[in-house]
């Protein structure tokens, strides 16, 4: 890439990333840099925030959550995807399908799912109830006990998928000659996997990780349904809906901002870069091996336990929704679809799968663009601004969800900079797919990323020279070999854009523009059954976007290491 | 699997899932006409109300104006949500000097929000006064003040439309388990036997629930005032004791909580799944989830405590610029005329009633009687129960304070809390400890009521550096206490 298009390319996109993001993450993070008393600068807050022992330990835990989680995150898909790379075993295509559908938890329920299994009265204890090894009398409260160990493990059952469709997309570019190589030189299997296979796989790895550790750094539901409140993501959560209206919060926020910024630039270099990733188009597809039937089969079970025990939130809800009444029994005493009939017969519904279908499909397609181009720039060029470009586009994953949905709110009111982003009928199509693709750019620009990394920029270099131009090298030589990757990141950008709940409450105000997201809280608060309807709507939201996940990770993914 | 077969099963599963939610789909007016004039509502009442009261109030003012109208609900999420969305809007009119934000009405909450809202002057006037004024005074159908509550404004800004009572949801199943009585006032649920089982509400969030935590301390407060032990000791030591007291209960109940939670429906929703044994919340969704799972055996029970709860409104008002004032006004005369309020206490299906649910909500006109019965509801605030009355001049200075040291105190430093307070119940409820964990000698009760004046100090970074000192002051208390149970653990045999 030549020097004047990336500096174009990065000049445009840091404009979109200051205009989208930096903007009106500021017009509301700014209160907590002015002085009351004399308007002008201050660092007062700052400084409150990080001597009071309580944000202190907030910081310290979020920190540990994040760090913990993406470690056990890590052990969880790193194998897994290893194995689906090397080995066939019985029902391997529909199983590393299966995987992914944890990370498709729908909002609000989610908790009220791991409750209707984990709770006193849940799923689990009903079951210790049936053997006789537990008393109804004096049941265990599980989401009391180790919160810390609870946090760590919900977070990495729901975000290992993020981890896995990386590593999967890079051990799919990785040659399996150099491995052949390795083995007939007499190197072992677990040496071969450290020597060879982890330094290759590594960007991907760093992906994902990132991606990962940030969400559980910042991550909000999951200690909230463990009622573990000193955590930074609670912490601000709380101030910021704390009648006081105190800028400690937005304090908070910056010093989260600058953890995240920082903990990303040490692991990227650390991990991020790694010289042996860049390898030439593999010159074979690396054939999985057939395993002996027990060893297969163990694969088998190996894979639907862990899909199994990380769907169990999902079947919470899935039986909520059809549920009557359900305490302290395994599954609940009293069936009905009634929910589903009053839910889906709502007349919220309808529009709001055209209104999410439409906002997530267009912010995916602008996040596509986006980071791809960042990461062409990040990737391909030698420009010092680069490392910026690559901190800010990340960034947006750890900024709270209402701050940046109150930095919009403010803008596009009438008069205001943003104000052109609403329809004249009040439509924020235009404001929630800029605001969906902002957040949701970091899945992309990461996956584009260990893609660029992972493919040789000589064959892009080698069809310059043979005449090929840019558009027909993109085209006929990068593309081909992104793919995978550009499949995961936008397959995880539409998931997380049809399930974004901030940027949906708070902009989407008219029914008629709701998203599901949004149709699904109107839901919730319906008086008595308000759980249940939201559940049967969840439950159509996993179910529609597994169909469409699946199917897209199918017919894209062909070479992400996922389907073939 | 081939290609052309995976995009057809793929298609044919999402036409299915399409084709579901329109099959079901039902004809209603959640969705707007292209020739109805438009109301905008902010509200935080739960989408069965919104349906109820959408319906009911299209089809009336089409019957009497021969128009349709269609209410456009704006609902981005609790009243704490709603302040921050009014908040940003008016911020952003203000500036460009428009005189409103687009919308037309501000419906349900509580009593503070509604003041708060009016002190900026973001409320107008309601017509209603005027044109109904048998409706007020003495024998009119809304009382002003009722159990100390106003019931609408001095200023005729906003007005209640229904009225609700913070009180004690609790899962009777659980409480025989654990050999405890059916609780009837609030000190009851500090009972060590409850120690993590309680779900509280947030008082820093909702100003609903930072009155019903004040209640708590004034409940105490006018006790000591009438306790004859008390007679011969003036009157500021009594209020003095009664303060502490409050403060003593608020303790309790955070040291046995398991949470403070801000969404409404969770606590109701954990007591009856028994996550937690009892906890607090208001009487709509108390009702509304008793009704709901009390289906083959009574999972949970809804009370107001004894003389530990006021009746107070939940207003509605017409916020300011509104581009439909005619509307706002009529829609506001609606809710408070003898049709709108049926609809709060009527069986679901009644002629008048709501269509689909009951919404389990006392109307503000002690003239309302459920439809069909000609007599009170079974549980009306104006005929049955033992009520509080609130008497702003002994807390309501110190509302600020309260609120911003039951942060401190209960929320901030929970974890310190619970484990001084369980280390105490081990060791059998030891004095020192118990003095230890009590020490409110930070936060005396000052003449009048009056608050602390760096807490409530208008620079948030005074206030906050207070809340910091306190903080450390509590949690040294805590940890002293822990530590002197942990002693009388470690020497017994």
């Amino acid at each position: 890439m030549n020097r004047r298009t990336a500096w174009i390319f990065l000049i445009t996109l840091t404009a979109i990333m200051a205009v989208g993001f930096i903007y009106p993450a500021i017009s509301v993070l700014k209160e907590a840099f002015i002085n009351p008393h004399t308007g002008g600068f201050s660092m007062g807050y700052f400084s409150m925030v990080l001597t009071d022992p309580v944000y202190q330990e907030g910081i310290i835990n979020a920190l540990n959550l994040g760090l913990v989680s993406t470690l056990m995150a890590a052990l969880i898909a790193v194998p897994l995807a290893v194995i689906n790379n090397r080995y066939a075993f019985p029902g391997r295509k529909f199983l590393s399908l299966a995987l992914l559908i944890p990370m498709i938890l729908p909002p609000f329920i989610g908790a009220v799912g791991i409750k209707c299994i984990l709770g006193t009265e849940g799923s689990l204890n009903g079951l210790l109830f049936n053997l006789g090894w537990m008393s109804p009398e004096h049941p265990r409260d599980w989401l009391a006990e180790n919160r810390f160990l609870g946090i760590v493990l919900m977070n990495a059952l729901h975000l290992y998928p993020i981890l896995y469709l990386n590593a999967a997309a890079s051990l799919a570019q990785v040659d399996p000659a150099l491995e052949q190589a390795a083995a007939n030189l007499g190197c072992s299997p677990s040496r071969r996997f450290f020597r060879i296979t982890l330094p290759l796989i590594l960007p991907g790895l760093f992906a994902g990780a990132s991606l990962v550790f940030i969400w559980a750094f910042t991550e909000l539901g999951v200690p909230l349904v463990f009622d573990f409140p000193r955590v930074a993501p609670v912490q601000i959560l709380d101030g910021i809906k704390n009648l006081d209206r105190n800028p400690l919060p937005y304090a908070l926020t910056g010093i989260v901002l600058v953890i995240a910024a920082l903990v990303f630039l040490i692991s990227k270099l650390v991990l991020g870069s790694s010289k042996h990733a860049a390898a030439p188009r593999p010159s074979l597809r690396s054939t999985p091996k057939p395993l002996p039937t027990w060893l297969g089969w163990a694969c088998a079970i190996l894979f639907a336990g862990i899909t199994l025990i990380a769907s169990l939130p999902h079947l919470g809800v899935i039986f909520l929704s059809v549920s009557n009444a359900w305490h302290g029994t395994i599954l609940p005493s009293e069936f009905t679809l009634g929910h589903w009939q009053e839910a889906l017969g709502s007349a919220l519904v309808v529009p709001s799968i055209q209104n999410s279908l439409l906002y997530a499909g267009c912010a995916s397609f602008a996040a596509l663009i986006m980071g791809l181009t960042a990461a062409w720039v990040i990737v391909r060029s030698d420009l010092r601004m680069r490392h910026l470009l690559d901190t800010i586009t990340m960034l947006p994953l750890a900024v709270p969800g209402l701050v940046m949905a109150f930095g919009y709110l403010a803008l596009s009111q009438e008069g205001k900079p943003f104000a052109f982003l609403v329809g004249a009928n009040g439509s924020p199509f235009l404001l929630l797919t800029l605001a969906y693709t902002i957040r949701r750019l970091p899945y992309v620009t990461r996956a584009a990323i260990a893609g660029l990394q992972q493919s040789d920029v000589m064959l892009e270099q080698a069809a310059r020279s043979l005449g090929a131009t840019v558009m027909s090298t993109f085209r006929r030589i990068s593309l081909p070999l992104l793919a995978a990757h550009l499949a995961a990141g936008t397959i995880l950008a539409f998931a997380f854009s049809m399930l974004e709940v901030s940027d949906s409450l708070i902009l989407a105000q008219r029914a008629e523009h709701f998203p599901i997201t949004k149709a699904t809280f109107a839901l919730l608060s319906s008086l008595g059954n308000g759980t249940q309807l939201a559940a049967a709507l969840g439950v159509w939201s996993m179910v529609f976007l597994s169909v469409a996940l699946i199917g897209a990770a199918i017919l894209g993914g062909k070479r992400g290491g996922l389907s073939e | 699997m081939s290609q052309a077969r995976t995009i057809w099963i793929t298609l044919g599963l999402m036409f299915f899932l399409v084709v579901l939610p329109l099959a079901l789909r039902e004809d209603t007016n959640q969705m707007p006409n292209a020739n109805a004039r438009r109301l905008v509502i902010y509200t935080p009442h739960s989408e069965s109300i919104r349906r109820e009261f959408a319906e009911a109030f299209a089809e009336y003012w089409e019957k009497q104006h021969h128009e349709k109208v269609y209410i456009d609900w704006r609902s981005p999420g609790g009243t704490s949500e709603i302040r921050l969305v009014l908040d940003a809007s008016y911020k952003a009119a203000d500036e460009e000097k428009r005189p409103g934000i687009g919308a037309d009405i501000f419906f349900g909450g509580g009593e503070p929000d509604f003041a708060n809202q009016s002190k900026k002057g973001r409320l107008v006037p309601l017509k209603l006064f005027d044109k109904h004024p048998e409706w007020f005074g003495k024998d009119g159908a809304i009382p002003e003040i009722y159990t100390g509550e106003h019931l609408y404004a001095k200023d005729k800004t906003w007005i209640s439309s229904c009225l609700s009572r913070f009180g004690v949801c609790y899962n009777p199943i659980r409480l025989k388990y654990l050999d405890l009585p059916e609780p009837k006032t609030w000190n009851e649920l500090t009972n060590p036997k409850l120690y993590g089982m309680l779900a509280l509400a947030d008082p820093t969030k909702s100003g609903s629930v930072a009155r019903a935590f004040e209640l708590i301390v004034q409940a105490e407060m006018q006790k000591s005032l009438v306790d004859p032990a008390l007679k011969d000791l003036p009157e500021k030591e009594r209020l003095s004791r009664g303060w502490t007291n409050g403060l003593k209960v608020l303790q309790g109940l955070a040291a046995n909580a398991r949470y403070f939670a801000d969404a409404s429906t969770k606590i109701p929703l954990d007591i009856a799944d028994g996550n937690a044994v009892a906890g607090m919340c208001v009487d709509y969704y108390g009702k509304a989830f008793a009704n709901q799972v009390n289906k083959t055996e009574v999972r949970l029970k809804w009370i107001a405590p004894i003389n530990g709860t006021t009746v107070s409104g939940d207003p509605i008002a017409i916020l300011r610029g509104t581009s439909e004032p005619e509307l706002a006004q009529a829609f506001v005369e609606y809710v408070l005329s003898p049709e709108g309020q049926a609809l709060w206490n009527s069986a679901a299906g009644t002629p008048g009633g709501p269509k689909r649910r009951e919404l389990y909500r006392p109307p503000v006109r002690r003239d309302t009687f459920p439809i069909g019965t000609g007599k009170p509801a079974p549980d009306s605030p104006y005929v049955f129960g033992q009520y509080q009355t609130y008497r702003p001049e002994l807390t309501a200075a110190s509302f600020g304070t309260l609120r911003r040291f039951v942060r401190v105190m209960c929320i901030d430093n929970h974890e310190e809390l619970k484990a001084a307070w369980q280390a105490i119940i081990e060791a059998g409820m030891p004095a020192d400890a118990i003095a230890a964990l009590q020490d409110f000698s930070s936060l005396p009760y000052r003449d009048g009521g009056k608050g602390d004046p760096e807490l409530d100090n208008p620079d948030p970074l005074v206030s906050a550096q207070r809340m910091s000192q306190l903080g450390i002051k509590f949690r040294e208390n805590y940890k002293r206490a822990e530590a002197l149970a942990r002693a009388h653990t470690s020497k017994k045999p």
